[in-house]
């Protein structure tokens, strides 16, 4: 028994030495042929370890930076003046050594301008007024020197590159903020509480605290944001902020610990990284694709060699195994040769970003996590594509060597199926592995298999209705529709490949452009293209007529008063009155609202629910509200409930008596989650924000500005035209982004129509070696080529196109929410770029075809 | 020996049944040179291809060295071939990817044989190719192809030889020359050889004949 089980041991040891050899004589062998197959599957593991590599550099070094980026270890930060008690905690804190140092500081968005009146340049900045102990954590680098306080003292200020650039000052000018001036001493180059990505509406300055009373900004209702900074020992932060937090939510304090921001960094970047290297993911499942097309070829092309080792005695399963051993070396190769290429690509990634200020530099290298992923998944794609057309190498019968009519026999069906099942499910899996979501897993490869589909079956009905042609008098178009509706064609394969590139790429393409005339047809030459914040009562007639003095008659702006006000709490006709923990609980309706008044609705107001009143309320009378109906949608505020605000700290209750449907797209007419019947605040202090239009002439327009600036130094200007071109470069830039993805993809469609064409040209070569004998010309030959892949082109670009267009349809009606701009000049460029493209690559990947001799092909045959 | 016992081959054609070889009955004893000849179509390659194990029979009964070959599945026939049958194309069917020694060295290595590569040098050199070692198929010539599978077919010293009308492809002196070799191989050592010819000269040569016309016997013996 040992005997014998040691010489089975043997037999099988012996055995698979003969398929490793096989396999090493196969790749030796066919290795150009496949040579497709592998880049495939690099392009596709060389975007996932990138993506995953280069988040993860990111990740790496801002994840221990969680402090600095803080600038404390635990910050509170108050819309409003901090109330005593909390200044009273914060003391009784500090005497129990619970907190070590603490700094305080003020943010507010203002205007800064150069001193010299005869400048007529602003711009919006971030101020932060800071006093001595600042920053708790991290350091404030300077483009010179080290940063100390005493720089800011005395009407210092230091400032970010961009002020300088954009107000065409320099160290040791003035910069007018407010009522005060201050002299430049420094120019910021890295900042604590700076996050990567962060919205930010201008560039930072920095001055004392102590003198930002003498700015004058500090005035009822304006925007500025209270911090405490606090230094705090490890074991006392968690239970500090746990005590905080309860004891200020009903002030609406803000607390936040470095340990929590953290462990929420460390979720963004869980969730960016999962989800961008999808689009790695789909860019690999192309290439398996492909993977499956050359790997039916190339069995086809390998089935005599299949049946004469057979007929030397190897077994199906032996044959098998080398065929899957060889795949599995190519997809290692391809797999290495994408961590390669990633590599390549994330040297050159400091080059692109060195423009983007980061708080802390990052080295950026291949993770080994994200080679490894990377690796693993391109080996587990190749595999589930190649498999199932691998499984006809069983069915292949060595009697074929006898009779040539013993065509492939294909695997039995119940085979097939379960391999099908078993790709599937390994598909879904890594999908869903990667998307670290089940439901995002789900839905990437049911709506890509839907999509694919979707093209693959239109393109098939396409190419038969191509049928009839094959009954032409033009000999080159015959021959060309008689290859496309053959059996076996590569038709179905490149029809999918290159219309699903053609989809991504016009897709995107098409949704841009609607996003774009979408924002200038509303942004039209009349439309208002100012904002102004923070007007004060007493200033609203000398703002009106300012303005209306000075842009080119086009009218007095309308001010609109505006509040700022906090839900503190919810009655309704089902509930009871609910504290805030409570209403926090049920999302963002606790953060803060800009709030206002009036008699009437504005244009983009209709009242769906409730009734609007009529005039001012009387004096007395309980405030009536009316709210957007998104809130009553998310938090079932239905007219007749009660909501106790908290505004400028003190409570006022309102009733609610109209739901209102706002158009938000029309942002000029502004829009307002709340607005109360006149009278509810009567007494309260409020500032007036307004739309209003500027002069056409950029000369005129900054001086309007600056004019505006000076004599009002408390009011902020935003003007549109630069939001509307900030807004217009990032819908720019996230096409730039996912065109790159729809490129790759159509690289990848490329590659798959070059690797199809070059598999199948063993039977055109010696297809055009009889054509040839039999009188054909090599342009005749070439002319049937063009046609064949023109056409082929042409249909995968128009169901492209018209997948383009359904998505763009369906995007701009159900989730941009705005109106569909087909773009009929898009689609039939796409489809002609399409047809020359495919038909070029069609015939450049088949010059063999055209340059063989046909003596020598036939005699090969 | 080989025993046939009413093997009989019937395939579908034109969705009609076409029979091409009749039932049939056949003892080969140990190291006999059969002879199978016949018109073309007359089911030689079929019966040829039966006594591989290449392709199973619509009845009948095989029995090689004792075992049905009928019984058994196409590892199981891989495996009999492997060890116990060589087999020699008209058309050479070498695996083009593979160098002449390589094609040589296929069927040791299924095998499992640890001295392949020494015999497999051997074996070249026996068949004249001793320098071509490391040419590819689409490299030799005919002549040299039709060697180098002759090499292949006798690389597991297997007891039994099929031949396929292997000089049907060459020229008539290089078919002397593969026919002289096959001839020495089967007097060396003993073999079974079966060859599939429609040249009546050569097959005056042999120890028996078998005459198809067809798909039936018309003669033997």
């Amino acid at each position: 028994m040992r005997a014998w089980s040691f010489a089975m041991g043997g037999w099988w040891l012996m055995a698979s030495a003969f398929v490793i050899r096989m396999t090493v004589r196969e790749v030796r062998s066919s290795w150009r042929r496949l040579l497709f197959f592998f880049i495939c599957i690099a392009i596709g593991v060389a975007s996932i370890v990138t993506l995953r590599s280069v988040i993860q550099s990111v990740r790496g070094a801002l994840a221990h930076q969680a402090r600095e980026m803080l600038g404390a270890d635990l910050l509170l930060s108050s819309g409003n003046p901090f109330p005593p008690a909390l200044r009273t905690a914060a003391d009784v804190a500090r005497r129990d050594q619970d907190v070590t140092r603490v700094s305080e500081a003020v943010e507010l968005i203002t205007m800064a301008r150069p001193d010299d009146p005869a400048r007529t340049v602003t711009r919006l900045v971030e101020l932060r007024a800071v006093d001595a102990t600042f920053p708790i954590r991290g350091a404030i680098r300077l483009g010179e020197g080290t940063y100390r306080h005493a720089l800011l003292e005395q009407h210092g200020a230091l400032v970010r590159p961009e002020v300088l650039a954009q107000l065409g000052l320099s160290v040791g000018d003035s910069l007018r903020i407010g009522d005060a001036s201050f002299t430049i001493r420094g120019v910021v180059t890295a900042e604590p509480n700076r996050n990567l990505g962060n919205f930010s509406v201008g560039p930072r300055v920095f001055i004392d605290r102590a003198d930002l009373p003498a700015t004058g900004l500090l005035s009822v209702g304006s925007r500025a944001t209270f911090q405490l900074l606090f230094e705090v020992p490890d074991q006392a932060l968690d239970p500090l902020a746990a005590r905080w937090r309860e004891a200020f939510a009903e002030q609406f304090v803000s607390v936040r610990s470095y340990r929590r921001s953290e462990d929420q960094m460390g979720e963004n970047f869980d969730r960016a990284e999962n989800y961008l290297s999808l689009v790695g993911l789909v860019v690999l499942i192309l290439g398996g694709i492909g993977v499956s097309s050359v790997t039916r070829v190339f069995v086809q092309q390998k089935v005599r060699s299949i049946a004469i080792l057979k007929c030397l005695g190897a077994s199906g399963g032996q044959v098998l195994t080398i065929y899957l051993t060889q795949v599995f070396t190519l997809a290692l190769a391809g797999c290495l040769l994408g961590v390669a290429l990633a590599a390549g690509v994330i040297a050159a990634v400091p080059l692109f970003l060195g423009a983007v200020p980061l708080t802390v530099p990052v080295v950026y290298a291949l993770t080994l996590s994200a080679v490894f992923q990377g690796v693993l998944i391109g080996l587990l794609v190749s595999m589930v594509f190649a498999v199932v057309p691998l499984l006809d190498v069983r069915a292949v019968k060595p009697a074929l060597l006898l009779r040539q009519d013993t065509g492939v026999a294909e695997t039995g069906r119940g085979v097939r199926l379960m391999a099908i099942g078993v790709s599937a499910v390994v598909m879904v899996s890594i999908a869903i592995w990667q998307a670290g979501s089940l439901q995002v897993g789900l839905g990437l490869v049911v709506g890509m298999s839907g999509v694919g589909l979707v093209l693959h079956g239109a393109g098939l009905v396409l190419v038969r209705a191509l049928r009839p042609l094959r009954h032409t008098g033009n000999f080159a178009l015959r021959q060309a529709v008689i290859h496309l509706v053959r059996p076996g064609s590569q038709a179905g394969v490149i029809l999918l490949a290159v219309g699903l590139g053609t989809f991504f790429i016009l897709g995107i393409r098409a949704i841009q452009t609607n996003l774009l005339q979408d924002f200038s047809v509303q942004a039209g030459p009349e439309s208002p293209d100012m904002f102004l914040l923070d007007v004060q009562a007493d200033q609203r007639e000398a703002v009106s007529t300012f303005i209306a003095q000075r842009n080119d008659g086009a009218g007095a702006p309308v001010l609109v008063p505006v509040l700022r006000a906090r839900v503190g709490a919810v009655r309704g006709k089902a509930v009871n009155l609910e504290n805030v923990q409570d209403v926090r609980g049920r999302g963002s309706l606790a953060r803060e609202y800009t709030v206002t008044y009036r008699a009437a609705l504005e244009a983009n107001e209709t009242v769906i629910a409730g009734q609007w009143w009529a005039g001012p309320a009387a004096p007395g009378a309980e405030a009536e509200v009316s709210v957007e109906e998104s809130l009553r949608d998310r938090y079932q505020i239905q007219p007749g409930d009660v909501i106790r605000f908290d505004v400028l700290g003190r409570p006022l209750t309102a009733r609610v008596t109209s739901v209102r449907h706002v158009d938000w797209k029309d942002f000029r007419s502004g829009g307002f989650m709340f607005v109360f019947r006149p009278g509810a605040f009567d007494g309260a202090p409020h500032t007036f924000m307004s739309t209003a239009k500027g002069p056409s002439d950029l000369a005129a327009r900054s001086e309007l500005v600056a004019g505006l600036v000076d004599r009002f130094p408390n009011v902020s200007v935003i003007d549109l035209r630069e939001t509307m071109q900030t807004i217009q470069g990032m819908v720019r830039n996230v096409t730039f982004g996912i065109s790159v993805v729809g490129g790759l993809v159509l690289f990848s469609g490329t590659l798959i129509l070059v690797g199809a064409v070059s598999m199948t040209k063993f039977r055109r070569v010696y297809e055009a070696a009889i054509l040839k004998t039999l009188g054909a010309t090599t342009r005749l030959v070439a002319t049937s080529l063009l046609l064949e892949y023109g056409l082929l082109g042409a249909i995968a670009g128009t169901v492209g196109a018209l997948g383009a267009l359904a998505l763009s349809w369906w995007l701009s009606v159900y989730i941009l929410d705005m109106p569909w701009l087909p773009n009929p000049a898009l689609s039939m460029a796409g489809i002609g770029v399409t047809a020359v493209a495919a038909s070029m690559v069609g015939v450049l990947a088949s010059l063999d075809v055209l340059r063989g001799k046909p003596l020598s092909t036939l005699r090969a045959e | 020996m080989i025993e046939l016992r009413q093997v009989s081959k019937t395939v579908e054609s034109g969705g009609r049944p076409l029979t091409i070889l009749h039932p049939l009955d056949l003892v080969i004893p140990d190291g006999q040179f059969l002879a199978i000849v016949g018109p073309s179509g007359s089911g030689k390659s079929t019966l040829l291809g039966l006594l591989a194990g290449l392709d199973a029979p619509s009845s009948g009964q095989i029995l090689v060295g004792g075992t049905d070959i009928t019984t058994l599945d196409e590892d199981g026939l891989a495996r009999l071939r492997g060890s116990s049958i060589g087999f020699v194309f008209q058309f050479f069917h070498l695996v083009p990817s593979l160098t002449a020694l390589e094609n040589i060295l296929v069927p040791m290595e299924i095998a499992g044989r640890p001295d392949a590569a020494v015999r497999g040098s051997r074996l070249l050199d026996e068949v004249g190719l001793a320098d071509r070692g490391h040419h590819y198929p689409s490299q030799l010539s005919g002549g040299e192809q039709q060697r180098i599978a002759i090499a292949r077919a006798l690389a597991n010293e297997p007891s039994l030889v099929l031949a396929d009308e292997p000089t049907g492809n060459l020229d008539s002196q290089t078919g002397r020359y593969i026919l002289d070799l096959l001839l020495s191989v089967h007097r060396a050592r003993g073999t079974t050889l079966v060859l599939v010819t429609h040249d009546a000269e050569l097959a005056a040569l042999a120890d028996a004949r078998l005459v198809l016309r067809d798909g039936r016997v018309v003669a033997d013996g």
